[in-house]
């Protein structure tokens, strides 16, 4: 049986990230937890972690983790410390994203990795970091402001984020914030290349093409978004930077849009955060709307995999199809929230019938 | 005196050296690139000279532009490279026949570093016809040698002129008495320790790789003999269809370039002509995450033979040489800038391998089925981002099924009309593949990479191409159902079998089904599957994170349904325990069952799971004992 799994791990290896691999590996777990050989079923489950977090599967991912936790719990000295704290950091930075979990607990998990990291000698800068993440995920945004003056002033260490993403998470702030002159000022350093990583400036630059646009920076905006969405397109990690994009396209070239929107339907649908989905279905009916006051009349070429959309659908049935999923999850996150936040922003983005 | 004093940064140019050697570059072999680029700059300076004074001339005197041209013709360059001496008295010199350096060049180029032969613009950045920067590319030579000596006449002025530079920044200049040739030639002495770049073979070989496409002769001179070093003719350049007609010669270069045997190529061109190259296909399969490497010529000069972003991300099955005169390198000039420029160069160079693929599916079927045997995962990649491509590919692509691997085209005449059905996971292909092959059901495995994302987009690219995604409880629709007989008969049993399965949210089923020798067959969604291992692993972690897994299984809950086991009534073991009388008999068996078909299918079981196990078992052993002392 080890032999088995060993074999299904090496195929997994050699597969970019994404369903297939996932599949390969869940099923070398599957029979590791069958076989009772916990520390092989403890490394895979480390793969899990990294290659769902980054393809688009945050669930799958914080099932693992929990696995991995508990074990770890149990036996701290077989395992390595300190990739599971890094990797809570990813954790942390997705639990916003289920309605389900609920706001005392996301306290609960933070204050947990701020003991854990305190315990094994790390200083609290991950921990305001994430505080302030946490808050802008849950539209707090003067909480997140607090946080953002806090974390700053801790030194860095080798638990913290890299500079590039320290720095794109307060671009995002101020591009949530609508202050634009600061979020092109704070993303200088990502713009012009001196800072970047495996993330960065993949998330950036989708957040600074309302800004430019809204300065008339019209042609740097359209380079931007070029040069932005080829980073992203074939990456389901990024759904909601491609939300993003397509939030400039409805103001900038609408018909351009709809390709990004058929391009990336199907991911979204069976995506497995509700906030990620909730973005891009805002987005899109957001842009159907405008071509449908324009009088455009494209048809959308919906997946097969939406059972709905076997049929030709009207620009006027899709809205009405996706429009009210995207509210009722903005309701779900502003009740867990305490506040109105993605209400208003779909409000905002979304005309009213 | 003044109270601010101004001071001048102090460069140590021995530390600079050392980034250079040891950050910058990526080997000390880049000087012969560093020298050979020069020169080349040199030439190219001489006939734009020989133009511009051609074209006044032609202004002054009215002359026709034939004149023009065979005036700026009938210079060739030249690179001439000796090698003499023997251990630390080796010396290397390269001579070329170009623009030369007057004494206010010399001034200028080589003795501030960061000048560049191009004034004004901006170091690095900037477009020009020259790519060299002669101060930093002749200090690599210090990598090899602790004295440079440059001796030069321009072919402005006529003075001979000798500049000799050490490491640690100091440098003589002087006027020579005697008359040099017009051009320049650099002297390197060998560095301890330096003499694997000195040896003959390792020149020549260095030569040819930075060079090989140089359009003037580089000749390699030891011991009194010389000889080309470069290929001897390099039209195709110009004209890359050309090389349709030069097929051994093009595989023989794809050899001494790549060091691979190809056996097929795809001449490329961009629209403007200004970058052309060869594609050759690589004669055997290649991982996906394998590095794309690329051997890219910027001015005919070697710049690259590792840039990976000069192809789209799909043409994985290739391995290019590319020349250029539009694209930025970076630096070092090892890679390419990722800017418009290149994102428009890489995308029609990728159409010019689509559109052979294309032309291959017409004219010449079986040279494409051959490629498609060995880069299909290549192919399905391209297919899953180009309609058009995927329209007249498809049928070629095979698919893992219930009727073994096969072509598509294959399968839809299979499924006759019929919707394509498929799972979109591997998982989800195993649950249902032994039952749907016994009873001749067409399935397909859309599990792995592409493939499902291809099935999805078949009804695009064709409205007749009808495909349906089959999740595991739709196998049901093949089942024979029972007849009123049989459903009035079961109810009372298959009432007691349901109440053993609720607990785990599973169902039983009644149905007839192929194979016989099949007593269960177990089903379970994918929302269910991830509702199941979350169950598990609530058991496994700490209380904090189980809480929280608490809370999303209700969000996953709702649409994950119950599991399903449906009992083969086919099956003979089946059909007893359906006629037996006794509730807590029926229960244990229900129980088993359901066990053995998890263990059948992987699936870790939890603790409940297991308990049950434990009883069933407990129940059947202390059952049999009990019988054998009744009879």
């Amino acid at each position: 049986m080890e032999e088995t799994i060993y074999e299904l791990m090496e195929q997994a290896q050699d597969m970019p990230g994404g369903a297939a691999k996932l599949a390969i590996l869940e099923e070398a777990v599957r029979l590791a937890d069958t076989s009772g050989l916990k520390e092989l079923a403890y490394e895979i489950r480390g793969e899990i972690v990294d290659c769902a977090i980054f393809n688009g599967y945050p669930l799958k991912s914080l099932i693992a983790f929990s696995w991995q936790l508990g074990q770890f719990d149990q036996n701290p000295e077989e395992y390595d410390a300190d990739e599971l704290l890094w990797n809570y950091k990813w954790i942390l930075g997705k639990v916003c994203s289920f309605s389900n979990i609920s706001k005392t607990q996301i306290e609960d998990l933070a204050e947990d990795m701020r003991r854990r990291y305190a315990e094994y000698g790390y200083n609290e800068r991950p921990y305001y970091y994430y505080k302030f993440r946490i808050a802008m995920d849950m539209g707090n945004l003067e909480e997140a402001r607090r946080y953002l003056d806090t974390f700053r002033l801790i030194e860095r260490d080798s638990m913290s984020d890299c500079e590039a993403c320290e720095q794109s998470q307060m671009v995002r702030f101020y591009y949530l914030a609508g202050e634009d002159e600061q979020a092109l000022a704070v993303a200088k350093p990502i713009l012009s290349g001196r800072m970047r990583c495996a993330e960065v400036p993949h998330v950036t630059l989708s957040q600074v093409l309302l800004p430019l646009y809204r300065q008339g920076e019209v042609d740097q905006a359209k380079e931007q978004h070029r040069k932005g969405y080829r980073l992203v397109r074939d990456d389901r990690d990024f759904l909601k930077t491609i939300a993003e994009h397509i939030e400039y396209l409805t103001i900038a070239d609408p018909v351009q849009g709809i390709e990004v929107v058929e391009r990336h339907l199907h991911m979204a649908l069976d995506y497995e955060s509700g906030l990620e989905q909730m973005y891009f279905y805002a987005t899109m009916v957001s842009l159907l709307q405008k071509l449908d006051t324009s009088g455009e009349k494209r048809l959308i070429r919906l997946p097969a995999s939406l059972e709905w959309g076997k049929e030709e659908r009207t620009l006027t049935e899709i809205i009405a199809y996706f429009r009210p999923l995207a509210e009722s999850a903005a309701a779900d996150f502003d009740r867990r929230n305490g506040n109105t936040f993605y209400s208003e922003w779909i409000g905002k983005i979304v005309q009213t019938a | 005196m003044s109270q601010t004093d101004q001071y001048r940064f102090q460069v140590n140019l021995g530390g600079m050296i050392d980034i250079l050697a040891n950050h910058l570059y990526s080997s000390p072999r880049v000087f012969i690139r560093e020298v050979l680029q020069n020169a080349t700059d040199a030439i190219t300076a001489r006939k734009e000279l020989r133009k511009v004074a051609a074209e006044s001339k032609v202004l002054k005197e009215d002359k026709t532009l034939e004149a023009t041209a065979s005036e700026s013709n009938n210079y060739e360059g030249k690179v001439i490279v000796e090698l003499s001496g023997a251990g630390e008295q080796q010396v290397l010199m390269i001579q070329d026949n170009g623009i030369g350096l007057s004494e206010e060049d010399i001034h200028r180029f080589l003795s501030i570093i960061g000048q560049s032969s191009k004034k004004g613009a901006d170091l690095l950045a900037s477009e020009t016809s020259f790519i060299g920067r002669f101060g930093i590319g002749l200090l690599s030579c210090f990598m090899v040698s602790d004295e440079i000596v440059v001796l030069t006449r321009s072919v402005k002025e006529g003075v001979s002129m000798e500049w000799r530079g050490k490491p640690d920044g100091t440098y003589t200049i002087r006027r020579l008495e005697t008359e040099l040739p017009v051009g320049t030639q650099i002297y390197l002495r060998c560095k301890p320790g330096s003499e694997f770049y000195y040896e003959p073979a390792h020149v020549e070989e260095s030569l040819f790789y930075y060079g090989a496409l140089l359009p003037y002769p580089v000749i390699l001179s030891v011991d009194g003999e010389t000889k080309r070093v470069n290929l001897p003719s390099t039209s195709w350049m110009q004209d890359p269809e050309q090389l349709r007609s030069r097929r051994s010669e093009v595989l023989d270069l794809g050899y001494r370039l790549m060091g691979e045997r190809f056996s097929d190529f795809i001449p490329l061109r961009t629209a403007s002509g200004r970058t052309g190259g060869i594609a050759f296909i690589l004669p055997r399969s290649v991982n996906l995450n394998s590095k794309r490497l690329h051997r890219v010529y910027l001015k005919h000069m070697l710049v690259s033979d590792k840039a990976e972003n000069v192809l789209p991300e799909w043409a994985f099955f290739i391995k290019s040489l590319i020349w250029t005169d539009e694209l930025q390198p970076t630096a070092s000039r090892e890679y390419f800038y990722e800017n418009e420029q290149l994102d428009a160069v890489r995308s029609e160079l990728g159409t010019c391998i689509r559109e052979e693929l294309l032309r291959m599916a017409e004219y010449e079927p079986d040279r494409l089925q051959h490629w498609i045997r060995l880069h299909e995962l290549s192919m399905k990649a391209l297919a899953v981002e180009d309609d058009e491509f995927l329209r007249i590919m498809h049928r070629w692509f095979s698919f893992e099924s219930t009727f073994g691997r096969r072509e598509l085209s294959e399968l839809i005449r299979e499924a006759g009309g019929r919707p394509l059905h498929y799972t979109s996971t591997v998982d989800e292909y195993r649950q249902i593949t032994h039952v749907a092959a016994a009873q001749s059901m067409l399935v397909i495995n859309g599990g792995y990479i592409y493939d499902s994302d291809i099935l999805e987009k078949l009804h695009w690219i064709d409205p007749n191409l009808q495909t349906e995604r089959l999740s595991p409880e739709e196998v049901s629709l093949s089942f024979t159902g029972l007849t009123q007989e049989e459903r009035e008969n079961y109810y009372g049993v298959l009432r007691v079998m349901d109440a053993a399965l609720q607990p785990m949210r599973c169902r039983a089923e009644l149905k007839r089904f192929e194979p016989a020798s099949l007593p269960v067959l177990y089903t379970i969604s994918q929302d269910a599957l991830t509702l199941r291992s979350m169950e598990n692993t609530v058991e496994e972690t700490t209380s904090l994170f189980s809480n929280v897994l608490d809370s999303l299984k209700a969000g996953v809950q709702q649409n994950s349904g119950y599991s399903t086991l449906y009992f083969n009534l086919n099956n003979p073991v089946v059909a007893r325990i359906l006629e037996a009388t006794d509730t807590q008999m029926v229960t244990a068996a229900t129980e088993m069952m359901y066990v053995n078909a998890l263990m059948m299918g992987h699936y870790p079981m939890n603790r409940s799971e297991l308990g049950l196990m434990n009883r069933s078992v407990l129940h059947f052993i202390n059952w049999g004992l009990g019988n054998g002392q009744n009879t």
